[in-house]
């Protein structure tokens, strides 16, 4: 019995550290003076200076965050409505596949994905005429298309989770069916919209695969841009980029973080 | 004690011929796929009635009630209420409300928004809103909690303000899930009787769906029981307990001795039962129409026994039987009788004094008999 | 707010806009992700299915057409010359084999690694697990592509590794881990430890206390209650935790392609370099459709495993 409880937290002691080492080695160097990234020179902020004036970066950042927010806001509405289709209107025949299509682009490969996209831009652009190259648009598209699946499935569960009981309660009292969705069920699963968007949001800005097949010139992601410079080797600059991302992270699950521990003292008092 | 035992019996309008009915329920069926949940059930409900729908889980009660809220679908059969027919009428167009039975209170919103959040929906202005949310709160005596949310409220709580969201629009119908069944038992008591007062008090027609027994008795005018889908029984809460028409309603309410038997005498004025079970003949004190020879059962509660040391006169009605176990309850003690043919009878006896010296006790050889008139025959 | 929506002119116009074309609230609810993910989801299949067995070309698109008009008529020209390619060049079996090898291996190292973790997770209390629980999440937040870029600063040859053996004097040669399925399992394992860890925590946190404190009542040690109360109970979490990371690592593409070397042979590198390098679309193609057959069954093991995990959820 002993053996065991030593060894539980000694076990997971260690696979927390196998996954913060790395991140942390990572910032500590960011703040290196050498341009040899992994022999300490002394303390310096000078690779984020030289991220903040190159241009490239700059401008996959600024590109990346675009079809980010666009794409979480589609995949927001898009997602909800799956999710809302899927656990609140009875049968219909078609149920099935739409409950499939939604649940496989989660464990398809990315490659899988962006090449079968990229195919079809190809083929509808030689049918339609649409859309006419590639690009910031049809990066949008695929984002979309991959963020949705994790959007339905979070407000999914917590649609599945919530007490339909009170959507009947609103209908009973008189409200409409868009009434209801507006007044109760919005509100309810508003946390997981939340979520699912943050999450969509991350999951855009992080995607090298599926961007890289169905981008074309000019639309260089930020991921497309690390990836070419990290094939090359080692980079103090990308170094600092890493750690500026992590630190916005850390921010925003601090918030959150604060934000849920604050939540319950309020509703005991 | 409510204001429906005071009226003469010939008030009740179940009992008056060609009353018409406020809630006319014919052959109603609803089935999910192949399980049939309510099967062919016809009910009549009148104006100012606190009907309960008693039955156990899956007894198709919720279902019933749901079709009557609009949330379920009648597969057959039509609903009408007041003279109206309710196919096609969503469930926010209907006459109706719902007392749920996790109470479902908005927990977004505060108490007063929860309770004005109907009128809403309805246009009322604004400030005939806030008069008719004060109403209800003081009704349900919530006057001081109203800018709560629903998380800050103790259960009884819940149980109030979902009631007064419920009755705020005044519905022809109100339609309550379960609605003590979330309380403790003591709270559940009180709640019965203000329940009742409320009803009285608005002379909305209550239905109620419930699994307690002793709640329907305690609330109705008239109970319905339910068993796989079907009303087996509808009658005023004495008339289920004490003239029960079949052995699933007897045994279902209360508790009951059962005997099965053949007819061996059959008069006008009496029948006479033979019984192995029971290993004496049954004499019941008014005539049934059987048949010769046919297969009953004769069913009688435990308090109707009486429990004897000494082998009573006669021939029939006698029990003889050992003393197997006593429960004492406080108010009663029940007494388990093996019989010679091995079954099994319960008798109670209420004890009147605080300590008997003389009480029958385990291992006793005892008799038990009854009036001709305190038991029930059933053919079913 | 919402009053000011619904009520709104706009919102109106739209309604009454969308019935006269026969389109019900209900009806376009359904009809919109629908008809999305019919569009960018199922037909991008078909049409890879449609390019596998066409022929590469040098045009635009680089590919024959499947159905070209000729003089007296149509002429049809399915070609299985891709999956002739995959079936008779030993590099595209060798890869199947080597992905699913690996996927394999990192699967159970993972798993390894991460029962432990969400076991102790799932049993310790309150505020902890809390904490815990957020380590584990907060990875998922952070750029995938960096985390795996931060491993080649500590695995290559003059990396952090090397550094500090060589300076304690533990070793004078510098190790090679860079370009190396070492360094592409630590990666893999590294990359999807949460995936592992939160089903099997999700499984485990439902697991009753009181069934062990029962185990253990009547006569079970420790490690016979694990095995014999807790192991069974968290199946379906180990499924799902395993699939779940076995399905992404088979077409896993940037990990090899970063800290693996050029004799690291996975399915996903291959289509990508098929496709970027080659320009052969119609093998590309080829290759998605074997590794989308290959991927049927664990697909429908953890369909299988979520399904399970539902119902235990249901059955509470």
């Amino acid at each position: 019995m002993n053996n065991k409880f030593r060894f539980l937290p000694i076990a997971t002691f260690l696979g927390f550290a196998f996954l913060y080492v790395p991140i942390i080695v990572l910032v500590v160097f960011s703040f290196n003076k050498s341009k040899l990234v992994t022999v300490w020179g002394g303390f310096s902020a000078h690779w984020y200076g030289e991220l903040l004036q190159d241009p490239q970066i700059l401008g996959a950042a600024w590109i990346s965050l675009q079809i980010a927010f666009i794409s979480a806001s589609l995949a927001l509405v898009l997602g909800t409505l799956a999710a809302f289709v899927l656990t609140r209107i009875g049968r219909f025949w078609f149920k099935p596949l739409l409950s499939g299509m939604t649940a496989a682009p989660l464990v398809m490969p990315e490659v899988i994905t962006g090449l079968s996209l990229l195919l079809l831009f190809v083929a509808m652009e030689a049918m339609f005429g649409w859309p006419a190259g590639r690009g910031f648009t049809t990066i949008v598209i695929a984002h979309t298309t991959f963020c949705l699946a994790y959007v339905a499935v979070v407000v999914q569960s917590r649609l599945s989770d919530m007490d339909e009981s009170i959507e009947e309660a609103a209908r009973d009292l008189g409200a409409k069916p868009v009434r209801v969705f507006f007044d109760i069920t919005l509100p309810t699963i508003a946390p997981a919209l939340m979520s699912g968007w943050l999450l969509s949001f991350t999951l855009s800005l992080d995607d090298l695969v599926i961007a890289s097949f169905v981008s074309g010139p000019g639309a260089s992601t930020l991921p497309m841009v690390i990836f070419s410079k990290v094939r090359l080797g080692v980079s103090p600059e990308i170094n600092a980029l890493a750690s500026l991302m992590i630190g916005v992270v850390a921010l925003g699950v601090a918030i959150a973080a604060w934000q849920l521990l604050k939540s319950p003292q309020k509703s005991k008092a | 004690m409510s204001a429906q035992t005071q009226l003469a019996a010939d008030e009740k309008p179940w009992r008056r011929a060609g009353e018409k009915p406020f809630i006319r329920i014919n052959r109603l069926t609803k089935k999910f796929g192949e399980f049939v949940a309510v099967d062919d059930v016809s009910l009549d409900v009148y104006q100012s009635e606190l009907f309960c729908l008693l039955g156990g889980s899956g007894s198709g009660k919720s279902t019933l009630l749901r079709m009557l809220a609009g949330f379920e679908t009648p597969t057959s059969g039509t609903i009408e209420i007041d003279g109206q027919d309710m196919a096609n009428i969503p469930s926010h167009d209907r006459p109706t409300n719902m007392m749920f039975q996790s109470y479902a209170l908005f927990p977004h919103m505060s108490v007063e928004q929860n309770i004005a959040y109907g009128l809403k929906r309805d246009g009322v202005a604004s400030s005939e809103v806030s008069d008719r949310v004060a109403d209800m709160l003081s009704l349900v005596q919530m006057s001081d909690f109203g800018k709560r949310k629903p998380d800050q409220l103790s259960g009884g709580q819940r149980q109030r303000v979902a009631l007064a969201r419920s009755l705020i629009k005044r519905p022809k119908l109100l339609l309550l899930d379960e609605p003590l069944g979330a309380l403790d038992k003591k709270l559940r008591e009180e709640t019965q009787f203000e329940l009742i007062k409320i009803q009285e008090s608005l002379g909305i027609t209550f239905i109620v769906v419930t699994h307690d027994q002793e709640e329907a008795m305690t609330l109705a005018t008239r109970i319905g029981v339910m068993n796989y889908g079907e009303i087996v029984q509808v009658g005023e809460p004495p008339e289920i307990y004490e003239y029960p028409t079949s052995r699933f309603v007897a045994d279902f309410i209360g508790s009951v001795n059962m005997f099965e038997g053949r007819v061996k005498e059959d008069d006008k004025d009496y029948v006479r039962i033979a019984s192995d079970e029971a290993g004496t003949d049954i004499h019941v004190g008014h005539g049934v129409s059987c048949a010769p020879d046919q297969k009953l059962w004769f069913a009688i509660r435990p308090e109707k026994l009486e429990l004897r040391r000494k082998r009573p006169d006669g021939d029939f009605n006698i029990l003889k039987g050992m003393v197997e176990d006593v429960a004492y309850m406080g108010n009663l003690s029940v007494f388990r009788i093996k019989l010679d043919s091995g079954k099994i009878v319960k008798a109670t006896q209420s004890n009147r004094v605080r300590r008997d010296d003389e009480a029958i006790s385990w291992d006793e050889e005892v008799y038990l008999t009854w009036d001709e008139t305190a038991g029930v025959v059933l053919q079913s | 707010m919402t009053e000011a929506v619904v009520n709104s002119k706009p919102f109106q116009w739209t309604a009454k806009f969308l019935a006269k074309f026969g389109l019900s609230g209900r009806g376009l609810v359904i009809a919109v992700p629908t008809l999305w993910l019919l569009v960018f989801f199922l037909i991008p299949f078909i049409v890879v299915l449609k390019i596998s067995f066409a022929e590469a070309m040098i045009a635009r698109p680089p590919y024959s057409k499947l159905i070209e008009p000729t003089d007296s008529g149509f002429a049809i020209n399915f070609s299985f010359l891709s999956y002739q390619y995959l079936v008779e060049d030993g590099l595209y079996l060798a890869a199947y084999g080597s992905s699913l090898r690996i996927a394999f291996f990192s699967t159970l190292f993972a798993l390894l690694i991460g029962y432990p973790m969400a076991y102790f997770i799932a049993r310790s209390s309150g505020q902890w697990r809390n904490i815990l629980l957020m380590l584990v999440i907060m990875p998922f937040w952070t750029s995938f592509l960096l985390r795996v870029y931060a491993w080649i600063g500590i695995l290559k040859g003059n990396g952090y590794i090397n550094n500090l053996l060589l300076s304690l004097g533990i070793i004078n040669e510098p190790l090679v881990m860079m370009q190396t399925d070492f360094a592409v399992y630590v990666g893999i394992v590294y990359t999807y430890l949460p995936f592992m860890i939160l089903p099997l925590y999700a499984n485990l946190v439902k697991l009753d206390g009181s069934l062990l404190e029962a185990s253990s009542d009547l006569g079970a040690k420790p490690i016979m209650t694990f095995l014999t109360i807790t192991l069974p109970l968290s199946l379906p979490g180990i499924l799902a935790g395993c699939m779940l990371v076995f399905i992404p690592v088979v077409g896993e593409f940037v990990i090899p392609a970063l800290l693996g070397g050029p004799d690291t042979n996975m399915i996903g590198r291959v289509l990508w370099d098929e496709f970027f390098r080659n320009r052969d679309w119609p093998t590309a193609s080829a290759v998605a459709i074997i590794m989308l057959l290959v991927l049927v069954l664990p697909i429908m093991l953890l369909q299988k495993a979520q399904d399970g995990q539902n119902q235990d959820k249901s059955g509470i």
